[in-house]
């Protein structure tokens, strides 16, 4: 069996990449299975989409522990533990294809990797700025794994984006098929592996839990402002940076208008962005009258952060 | 003129009641306006909020609240109110809970609800006279799982149940005019790019008492397909283009609180969104961006005919 697990960031085409490459597998006489993790399927939220291709009936279901390959459309996630952790269960035997402007060396070494490590350089340019790869990762996808023809590839990408305008079809099968190409040196590099055998059976260790009052089983709970604790700001890719020189601490078009609240004014009145929670929509950068707000890469920022 | 302690945008509020850290989509509208709206509501609240994306803000054990919020199904959430408003009502006459430390009743739903499967909820409510205030956040469609249709979606939108070549073939029903049939005690539309004007009608309506809705527009980059960055500049179109009248109804009388003289033509807002992009490529489908300025235009000359 097949199993490739796509990730990156809502809006990416993640889920679109896997719809295609499950289709594709498809119409090369597979069983298929791909599905989208489900939940948090948020614009610039972190998630992941799997596929499953075998010649016999896929018993498996849920997660995927151990991937044949990986790809990954954005190398910010990959710091990241959310959703599991994008390098989670992968094995010397697997392939993890990053989509990265940084070469495949580097990377390996970065993350000391024992397996193959390859990558799609990151053009923007040719995803019209909107940060959609998900043909481009489909296309590179279909290609490693070896037995996906180009005729299964288009295919399956006309399938999926009917609906599509011509040019925005046209441009992603351009894409698609550039990623085919490029990826033909290492062609078939990702392998099958066997059906998991089910673990061994365990009796579960059930817990019982006697009948009790109704204060007892549905307590009340205060916890206000909970949600304090999750941390959207890793959602970022795109950082806004105030500067204090041009803002005229009119606090209330970036604090109005900034959708999760995250900016407000400090003693002095400058505003302040949290960016713990601060997701990166750069709404702020747009509505500043003064332009005192610009974006910066998240991985530069942290870079300077991390440099005295 | 009632009185406003929102003169200025320096008199909004500058910190913030709404938690960070919920899961709404990065620019989403509708977040936008329900922190703003929380900002004047304030604490003494408590939420009953039906199934769609924000569903997603409470989900045990994180919440942006600093008071309580109860989930309902799609279709009941004015009946949750219901029941939290007599169960405060009976803790108030028992003794129990002292009237000044009563709470604000607040239904948040999507169009979805609102305008379509909560709608006979919602018809119940207010022949019930219910003091309560219902927030629609209207991003025109079923946007939670992948914007199917809704009541809310405008003509021409392209959705992920409208894919053919001249989009969503219905028109957007009027939920602002079925809830003013029923003369309740107000009724308001919003929008987050106009955080000033939204602020003094939440001051209004958390003033009265009886069925209030509070209509506020959520620009949607996910189910709308624009960048998040363009959220305020889009909003600020759909009221610059009268195609989201900013108004409010009290007393018998509905009032514009934002006329744009002149209009900008309706056709730059919807290019600014990828569910109109098919009315502009291949081919320009003249007759479907007619049909759209048309209705618009129908819309003012009704109510500021001078223009």
């Amino acid at each position: 069996m097949y199993r490739i697990r796509f990730h990156g960031r809502g809006g990416q085409g993640m889920k679109t990449a896997s719809r295609i490459l499950g289709s594709a597998f498809f119409a090369e006489g597979f069983e298929v299975q791909d599905a989208p993790s489900y939940g948090a399927e948020r614009r610039g939220a972190p998630i992941f989409a799997t596929v499953r291709a075998a010649h016999a009936p896929i018993l498996e279901r849920g997660p995927m522990p151990q991937p044949g390959l990986v790809i990954v459309a954005d190398e910010t996630l990959l710091p990241m533990a959310a959703g599991g952790g994008v390098l989670s269960g992968m094995g010397e035997r697997a392939v993890l294809l990053l989509h990265s402007a940084v070469d495949a060396n580097t990377w390996k070494q970065r993350l000391q990797l024992a397996c193959r490590v390859l990558t799609l350089p990151l053009r923007l340019e040719e995803t019209g700025g909107r940060g959609f790869v998900g043909a481009l990762c489909a296309g590179a996808a279909a290609r490693l794994v070896g037995i996906v023809s180009r005729e299964a590839l288009e295919g399956a990408i006309r399938q999926e984006l009917a609906a599509m305008p011509a040019q925005v079809l046209a441009a992603n099968l351009t894409q698609a098929g550039e990623a085919y190409d490029a990826m033909k040196k290492h062609a078939g590099c990702v392998c099958e592996a066997p059906e998991a055998p089910a673990p061994g059976a365990v009796d579960a260790n059930w817990i019982d839990l006697p009948f009790e009052a109704a204060e007892l089983s549905a307590p009340d709970i205060h916890g206000a402002l909970t949600s304090i604790q999750v941390r959207t700001g890793l959602w970022r890719t795109l950082r806004p940076v105030i500067d204090p020189e041009r803002c005229s601490r009119c606090h209330w078009l970036c604090g109005s208008l900034c959708p999760d609240a995250a900016i407000s004014p400090e003693a002095e009145g400058l505003p302040v962005i949290d960016y713990e929670h601060c997701k990166g929509c750069l709404v702020c950068v747009a509505v500043c009258p003064r332009h005192a707000i610009e974006s910066i890469p998240e991985a530069q920022a942290r870079e300077q952060e991390a440099s005295p | 003129m009632s009185e406003t302690i929102y003169r200025r945008m320096s008199d909004l509020p500058s910190t913030h009641l709404l938690g960070g850290g919920t899961a709404m989509c990065a620019g989403c509208g509708g977040l936008q306006a329900l922190h703003q709206i929380y900002d004047v509501l304030g604490t003494k609240t408590v939420f009953v909020n039906a199934a769609g994306c924000m569903t997603l803000l409470s989900v045990y054990p994180f919440t942006p609240f600093r008071g309580s919020w109860l989930y309902t199904a799609m279709a009941s959430a004015p009946a949750g109110a219901q029941g939290v408003r007599d169960a405060l009502d009976i803790l108030c006459d028992k003794g129990r809970l002292p009237r000044d430390e009563d709470l604000q009743v607040v239904t948040l739903t999507g169009d979805g609800a609102a305008y379509g499967m909560g709608l006979s909820a919602t018809s119940g409510a207010i022949d019930r006279n219910l003091d309560f205030l219902y927030i629609c956040y209207d991003n025109e469609g079923y946007g939670n799982t992948g914007q199917q249709s809704s009541p809310a979606t405008p003509h021409g939108a392209h959705t992920a149940t409208a894919t053919g070549p001249a989009g969503h073939s219905g028109f957007k029903k009027d939920l602002f005019g079925i809830w003013v049939a029923n003369r309740p005690a107000y009724v308001a539309t919003v929008i987050g790019t106009e955080p000033l004007d939204l602020a003094r009608k939440i001051e209004k309506a958390a003033k009265l008492s009886g069925p209030r809705l509070i209509l506020a527009l959520a620009p949607c980059p996910t189910g709308w397909d624009f960048d998040p960055q363009q959220a305020a500049e889009i909003g600020r179109l759909a009221v610059r283009t009268g195609i989201f009248p900013l108004k409010e109804y009290l007393d018998g009388r509905v009032v514009h609180t934002k006329v744009k003289r002149p209009r900008t033509p309706v056709e730059e807002y919807l290019r600014a969104q990828g569910r109109f992009q098919h009315l502009f490529e291949p081919e320009r489908r003249q007759d479907v961006l007619d049909a759209i300025q048309a209705r618009v235009d129908a819309y003012w000359e009704h109510w500021d005919p001078s223009h």
